[in-house]
């Protein structure tokens, strides 16, 4: 474990550092350079010149990097240049949002795809194609709605038709039961592409263990098909579909990033969005760190508790 | 010597296993022939969308603003008048030709480096596949946000922002499926004959590794598709005027209640669309699959 | 059914069981209406190849059938009730409890996520309805008398953690621990060595007899029924040909498909001169079953009626039942002798084509820190030479480096130390025919490539050597054109066989040439191989765990254990005399197609597992299991020694 452990760490380790080496040069192939980029038309002479001296983009390139480097060492995000913000405490405030929606959006998941999964692979295995055929025909079909147009059609028909949920409002953690009923349709919208991948990736998995020779020992040694259905078939899918859940949070922060645009929901998606559309290379130039890291840890994490948990990997 | 029976059962099989994809078979699943008739007519639909009575993409018509779907305007029309479903239509273009280069330069590239990668193994692999980690590490449609924010809007930065973002996925399917083909005894057997490197790559690797990368290509058309229309719709792919699915409905947002075929209708379109590529995947993977078959 | 002892009240009547599978293709008649009887406390094999319906008949039984298969009809009477008339949950009642079963392979038949503990008591608690600690006990009880060691501690391991033998142990300490009436063993040891086999085999015979449990044993291997079966089912085709006592069977068997299969075991004590008798073709597709006797096209006897009518079981002499139209079957026609082998004279040319010199190859772990690399030592030290013209047979089980030490004179890795020395090109026919061809190329190319890449010829010449090839391993040029997966598991054996021999190779090396077909094709390439030794005169080596047919073909016999040679020497001597205790007991393991004959014998089975490569013993390696290791071969490794005038072994004791 702590052999594989140390192998994994060493490779995030080059992972996370080439991610930052990445952006920020990728960041300086914009043709003129940032600050122009972000002055557009309406800044220029002294005040680009100002503006570049800010921003260091006047010493050299290499100890721009190091300086770079150093600064995320020490969790050192700077200011953003339109807002003048600490970067990080913008973070800091968009995070929570953010993760409420992405936490909440994975237990509905759960709840929901897993029981149906299994259900399809059970009827699948009994060879009733027709009701399984509908189903995944189904699952397949909600997985491939873009989730843009998810959330507008839900918006029209929740919101602005049946006015269940405000599609506009202040967002704050502050008041509990209005910051649920402002998330509420972000989180279904998510849900809904969620639910259908997982339920299709549950379906094959328990399918393939129903056809594994254990499961015809427990039937052999007089276990109900209900039982052995979920004391055998999901305990093994179990651990399987657990990691394909974390290595789906990718997919979340893709999801989270549209919803938040579109029912304007101050989350870290929104932020990136905006800091485009504001030229703030700054602040997307940290959020795409950010993201990249999020998304890698959640990935290494999953990938080590899985093989903790599993008794055949042996260590 | 008693010859074995000649005329068995399995030996009179018609089905070739040709280069690339057993055609017969595919013609014959189900799955392929209902992709077929999705993609058949939308194909044929935005081919002769010139020789439709519809008006021109960009035509206006404010004598027609926000009109319901009628004969006349199949899709209705939006708040300059101009006819969604023409638009639509030049959107589906706008799709198909990021689906088609997208797939394109992913299947190209991800065929190249993954087999150099998978084949020659050592200082080549790990350099490739530590690109590949890092490009791995941003979740895809964030990665194509952050290079259009670079590269800029428009056909052929959205194109690269989506191909940057699959090729590591395809070097990764690519560079698995040459090892695993390398451990195969048929490769053995080919070293026991001296075969050469070159030979057993063009001869047995890459012949073996065609129609699966096919199979993905597919699904990465479909994705590419979603993909670009959601940089569209949130203002960083194809910019306004010139149509595309994604700021289609995002034009028709704000006009949700009063006009709400403005974006449900090219929404559904976009959903076919990536629904037949899905299921042409999922066919052709039986075909090429027989353990996939249920 | 015939059968009825009058004595013998009877356990289990199948009555006309008809099983179907449902395919893309239509429906596929697996077992075709089968019906026999066993006894209370008997024990019935029920013995055919892949194909014949064995499996499906048996997992019809408790309906076990995996969708898309189904029982179509048919009676089951266990103690007169009808089981395929039973509700799910009634018959969820007798599933384990009355009829319990152990199932081909033991690595994937238990759940990976589950403690064996978990898995023995609560059926034990639910079929004996016993409390939590009692059932333990009894699951310990049974894991100790199945030879598990430390039963009470190895209780609470993950199947993983145990070896192959020992999964199928525990399979069957689960299937008796509920006390049934019935036992159905589907392939029990097909998985296993042939060391453990016999293990196992005997432990099942022991135990059932203790436990006064009938047991049904479905297996492909005829010869290893002889060693505990009362009765014999011959299944061909989804059907039963033959039927009765196991003695009757052996000595009088009157159908022609048992007949024959009894004919292609090679005997003890046969020749190289004399080809083994081999069935022509090959077993019939079930999807289009012809019509009539599903023997009849590869039946020596075959009369008209035998296209039209499907023969009934009819008794025969010695309480025998058979369904063939021919009394007595093959007797009924003049024995058609094999035509005698002419056999190169014996060479004096005393040349070596293979020599092996202190052969090693250890495999490096790969692990991130240095600490945790640990070698596997899959060869250690292993010196051989092959005469030019002869064969040296190579066997062991699974593990002792016969196949490491094929891939080494190959070429396709990399001795860690040691030297091989090849007089002209060596060439190799594999296990598994089917993964060693390219699935995208046609035979002509398969055949065509080992030319092709030496440039061999211009493109005319190639092809002409091709068809030379094709028809010298006994196939047609019509099958050139044809695809690997459009021939059958013989077919392509051939066609290995063709394109190893393409560049003239001076040493042909077979890996397990026959162990993936069918039984009753295995001699046909058996003969085709030692046809083309004598016709050639090129070197063989053959690696295989098959004793009797590394005997048949083989000169030489090199015997390894863990990575070394135990004992070398000429095949009849080796065999008749061996000097290795493993030897010894590899031969005793080795079921003989006679049940007097086995009778006699004293097949103590060799206990224990192999030691992992990982960590080797000090002194002999096979003092682990040896049944007369003493201190002296604990701490001491006994070296290779001439004994005799040409046999050699690596013991202490050999004289």
């Amino acid at each position: 474990m702590i052999d594989y452990a140390l192998k994994k760490s060493a490779q995030l380790f080059i992972t996370v550092f080439g991610v930052v080496t990445l952006v920020f040069f990728t960041l300086r192939l914009i043709p003129g350079d940032a600050a122009s980029a972000m002055a557009g038309d309406t800044i220029s002479g002294e005040a680009l010149q100002l503006m570049r001296e800010q921003m260091g983009l006047n010493e050299p390139l290499m100890s721009q990097y190091f300086g770079y480097l150093r600064d995320l060492v020490v969790l050192d995000l700077g200011q953003t240049i339109t807002t003048r913000l600490p970067v990080a405490e913008m973070i800091g405030n968009a995070l929570p949002v953010t993760m409420s929606i992405a936490l909440l959006t994975i237990l509905l998941t759960v709840i929901i795809s897993i029981p149906l999964g299994t259900v399809a692979a059970f009827m699948a295995h009994k060879g009733r194609t027709r009701l399984d055929n509908l189903l995944t025909g189904f699952a397949m079909l909600v997985d491939l709605m873009p989730s843009f147009w998810t959330a507008l059609v839900f918006l029209l028909l929740f919101s602005l038709t049946l006015g269940w949920f405000p599609a506009s409002g202040a967002v704050t953690l502050d008041d509990p039961m209005a910051f649920l009923s402002r998330i509420a349709l972000p989180v279904l919208v998510l849900s809904v592409t969620q639910i259908a991948t997982m339920a299709r990736i549950t379906r094959t998995s328990v399918l393939e263990i129903l056809s594994e020779d254990y499961v015809r020992t427990a039937r052999a040694m007089g276990w109900s098909e209900f039982r052995v259905l979920f004391r055998h078939a999901l305990k093994n899918a179990a651990l399987p579909i657990a990691t394909v859940i974390g290595l789906s949070f990718g997919n979340l922060l893709n999801g989270t990033v549209i919803v938040e645009f579109i029912f304007t929901i101050p989350g870290i998606g929104n932020l990136l969005i905006n800091g485009i559309n504001s030229r703030d290379y700054q602040l997307v130039q940290t959020l795409i760190v950010f993201y990249a890291l999020l998304f890698v840890s959640i990935n290494f994490i999953t990938d080590l508790v899985y093989r903790a948990l599993d008794p055949r990997v042996s260590f | 010597m008693a010859n074995e029976s000649v005329d068995t059962a399995a030996a009179a099989r018609p089905r070739l296993p040709v280069l690339a994809l057993p055609t017969e078979g595919l013609l014959a699943n189900r799955k392929v022939q209902v992709a077929a008739m999705i993609l058949v007519p939308i194909l044929a639909l935005t081919a002769f969308a010139p020789l439709l009575p519809l008006q021109a993409p960009l035509e206006t018509n404010l004598r027609a603003i926000m009109q319901a779907p009628s004969i006349e305007h199949p899709f209705g029309t939006d708040r300059m008048g101009r006819d969604v479903l023409a638009r639509t239509l030049a959107g589906v273009k706008v799709s198909l030709l990021v689906g088609f280069s997208v797939a394109s330069i992913a299947l190209v590239a991800g065929m190249v480096l993954g087999t150099l990668a998978g084949f020659f193994g050592g200082v080549i692999d790990r350099v490739v596949m530590t690109v590949v980690d890092i490009f791995l590490a941003f979740p895809s449609l964030l990665l194509a946000i952050g290079l259009v924010a670079i590269v800029g809007t428009g056909l052929i930065p959205v194109i690269t922002a989506i191909a940057m973002a699959d090729v590591p996925r395809f070097i990764r399917l690519q560079r698995s499926q040459v090892l695993s083909l390398r451990s195969r005894p048929f490769i053995d057997a080919a070293r026991t004959v001296r075969a050469s490197k070159g030979w057993m790559m063009t001869r047995h690797i890459i012949p073996n590794t065609v129609a699966p990368m096919l199979v993905a290509g597919s699904i990465a058309s479909a994705n590419a598709i979603l993909v670009e229309a959601s940089l569209s719709f949130l203002g960083l792919g194809i910019m306004p005027p010139a149509p595309s699915l994604g700021n289609i409905i995002r034009d028709g947002q704000t006009y949700l209640q009063e006009a709400w075929w403005i974006s449900t209708l090219p929404g559904i379109v976009i959903l076919l669309i990536a629904f037949a590529l899905h299921f042409l995947s999922d066919g052709a993977r039986e075909e090429l699959d027989p353990r996939a078959r249920k | 059914m015939t059968y009825q002892s009058e004595l013998a009240p009877t356990l289990l009547e199948v009555r006309g069981l008809r099983t179907e599978f449902d395919t893309r293709a239509g429906t596929v008649t697996a077992v075709d209406g089968v019906s026999f009887t066993i006894d209370k406390g008997e024990r019935v094999a029920i013995v055919g190849e892949s194909g014949s319906g064995k499996s499906a008949m048996a997992m019809s039984l408790l309906r076990l059938l995996a969708h898309p298969g189904r029982v179509a009809g048919g009676q089951v009477l266990l103690d007169g009730r009808d089981l395929a008339r039973l509700s799910e949950r009634a018959l969820n009642a007798i599933r384990g409890r009355e009829v319990g079963t152990v199932f081909q392979d033991p690595m994937s038949s238990l759940d990976p996520v589950m403690k064996i503990s978990r898995q023995m008591v609560e059926p034990i608690m639910r079929n004996l309805g016993l409390p939590r600690e009692a059932a333990r006990a009894e699951a310990i009880r049974w894991l100790d008398k199945v030879g598990i060691p430390d039963p009470a501690g190895r209780i609470d391991a993950y199947p993983f953690e145990m070896s192959g033998g020992m999964r199928q142990r525990v399979m069957i300490a689960m299937a008796l621990s509920c006390r049934p009436r019935l036992i159905i063993a589907d392939e029990p040891t097909t998985a296993l060595d042939v060391t453990i086999q016999a293990q196992i085999v005997a432990m099942l015979k022991d135990l059932t007899a203790e436990a006064g449990a009938a047991m049904m044993f479905i297996t492909h291997d005829l010869g290893l029924v002889a060693r505990f079966a009362h009765k014999v089912a011959v299944m061909y085709a989804g059907r039963i040909v033959e039927f009765g006592p196991v003695d009757a069977i052996f000595a009088a068997p009157q159908h022609p498909y048992t007949q024959s299969l009894l004919r292609t075991i090679p005997s003890v004590g046969a020749t190289k001169d004399t080809r083994l008798p081999q069935i022509p073709g090959i077993p019939p597709d079930m999807r289009h079953k012809p019509e009539g006797c599903a023997f009849r096209a590869r039946c020596a006897v075959a009369v008209s009626r035998c296209a039209v009518d499907v023969p009934d079981l009819t008794a025969r002499t010695g309480d025998l039942v058979a369904a063939c139209w021919v009394e007595g079957g093959l007797r009924a026609a003049p024995k058609a002798l094999e035509p005698r082998r002419r056999v190169a004279a014996p060479l004096d040319d005393t040349r070596v084509t293979v020599e092996i010199n202190n052969l090693v190859k250890h495999f490096e772990g790969r692990a991130f820190l240095p600490r945790n690399r640990r070698a596997v030592r899959a060869v250690n030290g292993v010196s051989l030479r092959v005469r030019k013209g002869d064969t040296l047979g190579i066997v062991g089980e699974s593990g002792c480096g016969k196949s490491t030490v094929a891939r080494l004179l190959l070429g396709l890795e990399q001795p860690t130390s040691g030297e091989i020395f090849i007089e002209g090109l060596a060439q190799m026919v594999f296990q598994d025919p089917f993964s060693s061809f390219n699935p995208k190329m046609t035979i002509a190319r398969i055949i065509d490539e080992p030319l092709a890449v030496q440039n061999w010829g211009d493109r005319p010449a190639r092809a002409e050597r091709v068809e030379q090839l094709i028809t010298q391993v006994g196939l047609e040029p019509a099958h050139l054109a044809r695809y690997p997966s459009q021939l059958s598991g013989g077919q392509r054996q051939r066609v290995a066989i063709a394109r190893a021999l393409a560049l003239n190779p001076s040493v042909v090396v077979a890996d397990e040439p026959t162990s993936a077909l069918d039984v009753s094709v295995r001699a046909q390439i058996i003969n085709l191989l030692a046809d083309l030794k004598a016709e050639l005169g090129i070197s063989f080596v053959f690696i295989s765990h098959d004793l009797l047919t590394v005997r048949y073909i083989s000169d030489r016999i090199a015997v390894m254990y863990l990575g070394e040679v135990v004992e070398y020497g000429p095949a009849e001597d080796v065999f008749d005399r061996p000097m290795h205790p493993y030897t010894r007991a590899l031969i005793d393991a080795v079921p003989i197609p006679d049940p007097r004959l086995e009778a006699a014998r004293s097949n103590a089975p060799l206990r224990g597992d192999l030691p992992s490569p990982l960590d080797l013993p000090v002194g002999c390696v096979f003092a682990s299991r040896c049944p007369m290791a003493t201190e002296l071969c604990r701490t001491d490794k006994p070296v290779l020694k001439k004994y005799r005038h040409s046999q050699e072994a690596a013991c202490h004791y050999a004289k």
